[in-house]
């Protein structure tokens, strides 16, 4: 696929363009972060953002999202509902993408999502590279600080113009439509190298062993003390989870109108985290306390979603890290602690 | 047989009622499905049996006793609505002082004329079957819980907190901004309402189930609040939830 050059200028008229036609999610200020949100004029458009409050999941698992309608009354009948429409995610960093393979992994893999698949094959990405990484971000020990290769066109920004690499036919259409481009020449590909390389010697957090040994470590930690020492700060309150790109775990509740005759059911983001996440109809709870859900919180993105769908479960974006308010939630911590411990504390 | 409900005000604001009454697009729903029989904001009629009793307010006379037990014998399924009913609320703020001096303040030389005794919540003087907080409660969780009474199902009780619907709504966190929140130890299902519109959580759902307290004041602490702010901040809504907050 052709790599390309753009000036800035002319990017953002074309993304003016873009917009116009399309529905474009992009990153825009929120003081004193960044969100992505709906772009109505390019000028919102900030692509030189450390981080943004949220991660860009919400335009492929809205955080309610109907799954079927129902009628009760005079007959029954269901319908499914899925909901999709043509979307461009503007602006999102590597680790977000990565964040994506591994829900493509969950939600199109053996079993289809019918739902997640149709906003995602109905959603173009434009990345841009990350070369300012946020203070909490871990990105780069876990592999995540460039991008896989799922993206339909990726910006690397070399000052005065945009280099692009062109990674989809949607992305070829896209770039033909609206960009002004110039093939790019091998020195602007060897910069875009280059400042991608500094780019990962800049992030102040990382683990101190390789992210493929993270399973290993886990796998003598089931009983370190050090769980006990973080959860018991604990609030349950989900915050660690509610930011995550990798969390991708939801309720379904039922909505029934007054008259009892129609309803709808959707399913909404739900944190294992919360106290009730683990209770059953019995009224027992297999994770009763803080500290039992903060370890398998840890276990799921260092071990058993890499087990069960062949990627760690963290990209090490850090949002966890600033969200959780005691300071407990950063999984380059502890998996950090429990190699410094592992001598100490033999295995389970 | 539409369920027959009745609508009770106590020493409050009465601006849980004045919710209920704001459900202006669902009003013509909730009207054809339930049999309204008392609800003495709205209307003068008055019947006296109530399949559901929703009471507003909190319990600080000694005839208000009298009045809910008598609408515990008389309603099947009895729920206080709104921080007054459901913690005793702000009004519990005047259990610190002798009630004397309480009804002095408030009414001076027609002091005599009055009573009032500490105020509490509608469970410590009668049995209820489910809490509906907030101050003022959330018109759709008043019309979601109605929906699941007459569905026959137990209706549902967020129990996380705040932050998780503040997290979920995108909102920056306002301890980012300088700011301090209750939301880490309330109970949810108002959307993190204050915090999207700019201001902080003041805790009035009250505590979820298993508040963590120490953590809370901790945060609270190296926030820069002082032990006593923290505690007047806790009391605001929650100073009758005796022994959660020491
Ligand atoms: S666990 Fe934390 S650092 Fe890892 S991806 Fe999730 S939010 Fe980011
Ligand atoms: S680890 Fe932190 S953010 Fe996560 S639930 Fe516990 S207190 Fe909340
Ligand atoms: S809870 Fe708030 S709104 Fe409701 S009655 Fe009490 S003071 Fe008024
Ligand atoms: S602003 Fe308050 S409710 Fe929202 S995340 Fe922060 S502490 Fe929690
Ligand atoms: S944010 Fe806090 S104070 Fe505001 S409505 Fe919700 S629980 Fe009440």
């Amino acid at each position: 696929m052709p790599i390309v050059t753009t000036l800035k200028a002319d990017f953002y008229s074309s993304v003016q363009n873009m917009i116009h036609e399309n529905e474009v999610y992009g990153v825009k200020r929120k003081t004193p972060s960044f969100a992505f949100d709906k772009l109505c004029a390019t000028q919102e458009l900030c692509l030189d953002y450390d981080i943004t409050v949220l991660p860009p999941n919400q335009y492929l698992l809205p955080p309610t999202d109907p799954l079927i309608t129902f009628n009760l009354s005079p007959e029954v009948s269901i319908r499914s509902k899925v909901e999709s429409r043509a979307t461009i995610i503007l602006g999102i960093h590597a680790y977000d993408l990565h964040a994506i393979k591994l829900l493509d992994a969950v939600f199109t893999g053996n079993l289809v999502d019918v739902n997640y698949q149709a906003r995602r094959s109905a959603t173009a990405i434009i990345g841009v590279d990350c070369l300012n990484p946020w203070l909490y971000s871990f990105a780069a020990s876990m592999g995540t600080a460039l991008p896989p290769s799922i993206f339909d066109l990726w910006l690397t920004d070399l000052g005065g113009e945009y280099l692009i690499e062109v990674g989809s036919s949607r992305g070829q259409d896209l770039s033909k439509r609206y960009l002004k481009t110039k093939s790019a020449r091998k020195v602007q590909i060897r910069q875009r190298d280059k400042f991608r390389q500094d780019s990962l010697n800049r992030y102040q957090l990382s683990l101190d062993r390789s992210a493929q040994e993270i399973p290993e470590i886990l796998d003598k930690a089931w009983k370190n003390p050090l769980w006990e020492e973080l959860g018991e700060k604990c609030f349950s309150c989900g915050s660690c989870t509610m930011v995550c790109p990798t969390c991708v775990c939801f309720d379904v509740r039922d909505k029934i109108t007054l008259n009892l005759k129609r309803g709808e059911r959707y399913r909404l983001g739900d944190s294992c985290m919360f106290d009730a996440f683990d209770k059953v109809a019995s009224g027992e709870n297999f994770r009763p306390t803080g500290t039992d859900r903060l370890r398998h919180r840890l276990y799921r993105k260092g071990k058993y979603m890499l087990e069960r769908w062949g990627e760690l479960g963290c990209v090490g974006c850090g949002r966890c890290v600033h969200a959780c308010l005691v300071d407990i939630a950063s999984p380059v911590y502890a998996y950090n602690r429990l190699v410094k411990e592992a001598t100490q504390w033999p295995s389970a | 047989m539409r369920p027959k409900v009745g609508v009770f005000d106590f020493t409050c604001c009465q601006g849980c009622e004045l919710q209920i009454l704001n459900c202006e697009e669902e009003m013509p729903d909730l009207i054809a499905a339930l049999d309204i029989v008392a609800f003495r904001e709205a209307m003068t009629e008055r019947g006296n049996y109530y399949d559901i009793a929703f009471i507003d307010g909190a319990c600080s006379r000694e005839s208000e006793i009298v009045s809910l037990k008598e609408i515990r014998k008389r309603a099947k399924i009895v729920i206080p609505i709104g921080a007054c009913a459901c913690l005793g609320g702000v009004n519990c703020l005047k259990n610190a002082y002798p009630m004397d001096e309480v009804l002095k303040a408030e009414y001076g030389e027609a002091a005599s004329y009055y009573d009032t005794i500490p105020a509490r919540p509608i469970s410590a003087v009668i049995p209820v079957d489910f809490f509906m907080p907030g101050c003022p409660i959330v018109k759709e969780e008043f019309i979601r819980v109605v929906q699941e009474l007459l569905a026959g199902r137990d209706p549902y009780q967020p129990n996380d907190p705040v932050c998780a619907e503040c997290k979920a709504g995108g909102n920056v966190c306002v301890f980012d901004k300088g700011m301090t929140c209750l939301g880490p130890v309330t109970r949810g299902g108002c959307k993190a309402t204050c915090v999207t519109g700019g201001a902080v959580c003041w805790g009035c759902r009250g505590l979820i189930d298993e508040p963590n307290i120490h953590a809370e004041k901790e945060i609270l602490e190296s926030a820069g609040l002082s032990m006593e702010d923290i505690t007047k901040r806790f009391n605001l809504f929650n100073v009758c939830q005796e022994g959660v907050w020491k």
